[in-house]
């Protein structure tokens, strides 16, 4: 179990490295596949938040972030797009999308998005 | 509260355990370590420790013993003048590496230094290890300084040692258990045997395994007195393991300094506050002459702009109006305030006109002193009501009741969803779903994953050990429901049957008649819900107090007219947990009832006979309650209302550290605060 204590780490790539090894740890015991599964979504993320920083140019900092605060950042930027795939991606249920985007809508004061809820 | 402490005041006689004679011995220690080395010295303090030292020296006295600098224990390169450096720290591998690096950094250097190493509250084979590894044990002298209980209040003792409650139940360290037998046999020795010493919990019950086992060799050495026969000051020892009462901590507490721990922070009863309601206070008073008047109106706006924290002892002993306000409920407080400033106010008015001979000016002086504290315990009100008044504090408030009295559980899960879904603090929507998991005896499996899900994703994935931790067997928060075969027993053994022992014990009142300012059970510290920890140790001090409040309160309010003491229950001798032997064997771990009888044996009649004489006598005895692994502020609350119910009984609480829901949880997960999360912007 401490292997995710190194997850941790600031460098990108060392980070993804040492997440997925505490997933392989996790998945070779039967009764941690809820963490296992867990594990795997945060690599996913983690490759994700990876890509959308190089498209960006690094404009934008979501990585290391969480699901919900990778969804605000996009939306709060613009990529709205992102953002929803980001949504079916993690299976993120509704009420709580709808939360967040309502708190990002707020903070980039667009209130025509606002309006057309 | 106020009938409590001016009891106390006006008979010293009856304040049976003089408490500053464990300060002095706390002092004396670090003084006679400090003094085995000659010569100028730079102490290097681990920073956790800083707050317990500040509780028994001050900075002069050190000075005084040839402490020529402080620095912080910290990696990184240490500057040093002169050639001794005192370490004094806590047993940690971290702090200990560190040290070794910067005795290895100085020791190139060439110059000469000499060095000690400290440790709090001993020495451990581990720590001489990595000096080993590290190749330095030569270069230093190890000894220990041992911290025990030390004195926050006339009736509270701790151990301050913050992280007790992590290292027993995620670590399974148990030297905070041994630490806290050493530090009780020095009690015993210092105040008397403990005739009685009952408790419930495993861990609870390897301490007084340890009690029991360890006296015997401490007193072959040198016999005290005072070890060899029961105490007639003490009559028992109530232990109580925090893992037989989780839900209390995870509440949010309601008591005035209760609140102020939750949403400021008490930290060794100190609390930051901002500089300008201290400062402010100083100078400003309704006879103050014109001239500091005008002085005060620009001062404030300078101080304001800075906004400077700055730390405020919250103590009794010199702040009465505190020692009142401390154990009330929130609610009450505002009235309490303005009741005491309008007696202040008339008083002054009063004493304007008729301070005519120094005595009278003297004490009119004095009530000043009042009004500062008066404006100080305002302002930290002001400071907490908008926070009380906010959403997330009140649905948070209200899917605890809902939780306590089981009310639609599935309905307050979803709640909690919703909580996490507004982006509510962690701390908040994990101390909810403990409670949950605990009173409900689990949560569905299928939604427990979901939520866990939600966790994870709203607030991270390094979250993860914590979730864990909180589900490992020998925590077992946050367990499934029905618990899958795989899990080892201990697991459903810790199970607390909480609806029937919440009948049993009558946790949760069904009137709130108590939330005023007479408030009739110790339920009207949590608004309606009755600490189980607390009701523990009724249930062996107090049992009437358990089964009803009818009885009493009824009587109270019938007999105002006539005298008090006369309602007071006439406190009991200790018998044990008779009459709730199936209420404890209900709830998880080892009950304990041991009787201490002394090397002597002379007490053919036991020590429960001499308890009843002590009764007869009338006399005050007093029962320590020992909480391993923390208690919370608003729990010495309810203990010292119990106290004042009955004649004759005092609660004298020693703990392991104070804590609060959020304390736990941020123990638990990981200690250190953890990276600055950019979730905060969310």
């Amino acid at each position: 179990l401490s292997l995710e204590e190194a997850s941790t780490m600031s460098d990108a790539n060392a980070k993804i490295n040492a997440v997925k090894a505490a997933q392989k740890f996790f998945s070779d015991d039967k009764e941690r596949g809820f963490e296992a599964k867990m594990m795997d979504e945060s690599v996913r993320l983690l490759t994700f938040q990876q890509q959308l920083e190089k498209d960006v140019d690094g404009k934008v900092l979501v990585f290391g972030q969480s699901v919900d605060a990778t969804i605000h950042t996009c939306l709060v930027n613009g990529m709205t797009k992102k953002a929803e795939k980001v949504r079916s991606d993690f299976k993120v249920p509704d009420k709580r999308f709808w939360y967040i985007k309502l708190r990002a809508l707020t903070t980039i004061r667009d209130f025509d998005g606002l309006d057309a809820f | 509260m106020s009938e409590g402490v001016s009891s106390l005041e006006e008979s010293p006689s009856d304040q049976q355990v003089d408490l500053s004679i464990l300060s002095e011995l706390g002092k004396n220690a670090l003084v006679n370590s400090l003094n085995s080395v000659n010569g100028a010295k730079t102490l290097v303090l681990d920073p956790s420790l800083a707050g317990p030292l500040g509780l028994l020296t001050e900075v002069s006295l050190l000075k005084h013993h040839g402490v020529d600098k402080m620095f912080w224990l910290e990696a990184g390169p240490l500057s040093v003048t002169t050639t001794n450096i005192v370490y004094l720290c806590r047993p940690n591998i971290k702090l200990i590496k560190t040290i070794a690096d910067q005795v290895k950094r100085l020791t190139q250097d060439s110059q000469k230094h000499t060095f000690m190493l400290m440790l709090v509250p001993r020495t451990s084979t581990l720590v001489s290890r990595i000096l080993e590894e590290e190749g330095v044990l030569g270069d230093i002298t190890v000894s220990s300084f041992s911290l025990q209980l030390i004195p926050l209040e006339d009736d509270v003792i701790s151990l301050e040692n913050d992280n007790a409650f992590k290292e027993i139940w995620v670590d399974g360290d148990e030297t905070a258990v041994y630490d806290s037998a050493q530090a009780l046999i020095t009690f015993q020795k210092l105040y008397g045997l403990f005739p009685r010493i009952l408790g419930k919990g495993d861990a609870a019950s390897r301490l007084t395994g340890l009690l029991t086992r360890l006296l015997p060799q401490a007193s072959t050495s040198d016999v005290p007195e005072t070890l060899m026969a029961p105490s007639e000051k003490l009559d028992s020892l109530i232990i109580l393991d925090r893992r037989v009462d989780m839900l209390t901590p995870l509440l949010t507490q309601l008591t005035y300094e209760g609140l102020i721990d939750e949403l400021i922070g008490i930290r060794n009863t100190y609390v930051e506050l901002p500089s300008s309601l201290l400062n402010q206070s100083t100078t400003a008073g309704p006879s103050a002459p014109p001239s500091t008047a005008a002085n005060t109106s620009t001062a404030p706006a300078a101080v304001l702009a800075k906004e400077k924290k700055k730390k405020h002892r919250l103590t009794a002993s010199t702040d009465k109006l505190f020692a009142e306000l401390r154990d009330l409920n929130f609610s009450s407080v505002g009235k309490r305030l303005n009741r005491t400033a309008r007696e202040l106010d008339e008083e002054s008015k009063h004493g304007k006109l008729q301070a005519k001979t120094v005595a009278q000016l003297r004490d009119f002086v004095g009530k000043l002193g009042g009004l500062q504290s008066l404006r100080l315990h305002t302002g930290v009100s002001e400071m907490i009501v908008p926070l009380t008044r906010t959403d997330n504090f009140n649905r948070a408030l209200e899917i605890q009741q809902n939780l306590l009295s089981s009310y639609d559980p599935s309905a307050q899960i979803t709640a909690i969803e919703d909580l996490m879904a507004q982006g509510a603090d962690l701390q908040i929507v994990i101390r909810l779903l403990c409670l949950a998991s605990l009173t409900n005896g689990g949560i569905k499996a299928k939604t427990l994953e979901g939520l866990k899900r939600d966790i994870l994703q709203s607030y991270g994935y390094d979250r993860l050990p914590l979730l864990l931790s909180l589900s490992s067997p020998s925590l077992s928060l946050i367990v499934p429901n029905p618990i899958p075969p795989s899990f080892p027993p201990s697991v459903a053994a810790s199970k607390i049957p909480w609806s029937s022992v919440r009948k049993a014990l009558r946790l949760v009142a069904d009137d709130e008649a108590g939330n005023d300012d007479s408030p009739q059970d110790i339920s009207y510290v949590y608004s309606g819900y009755a600490p189980l920890s607390v009701r523990l140790v009724q249930c062996v001090a107090q049992k009437g107090g358990v089964l009803s409040n009818s009885a009493t309160g009824d009587g109270r309010k019938n007999g105002k007219s006539s005298n008090p003491s006369e309602l007071q229950v006439r406190a009991h001798p200790i018998i044990g947990w008779r009459g709730f032997e199936d209420v404890l064997a209900s709830l998880p771990g080892d009950t304990i009832d041991v009787q201490q009888k002394g090397l002597r044996g002379n007490n053919v009649n036991g020590p429960s006979a001499d308890a009843t004489k002590m009764i007869l006598q009338d006399r005050t005895s007093t029962t320590v309650v020992f909480f391993l692994g923390g208690c919370t502020y608003t729990e010495i609350a309810a203990l010292r209302w119990v106290g004042r119910q009955s004649r004759g009984e005092k609660f004298l609480i020693a703990t392991t550290s104070i804590i609060s829901g959020e304390g736990i949880i941020n123990s638990i997960s990981g200690g250190s605060k953890g990276p600055p999360s950019k979730e905060a912007t969310l």
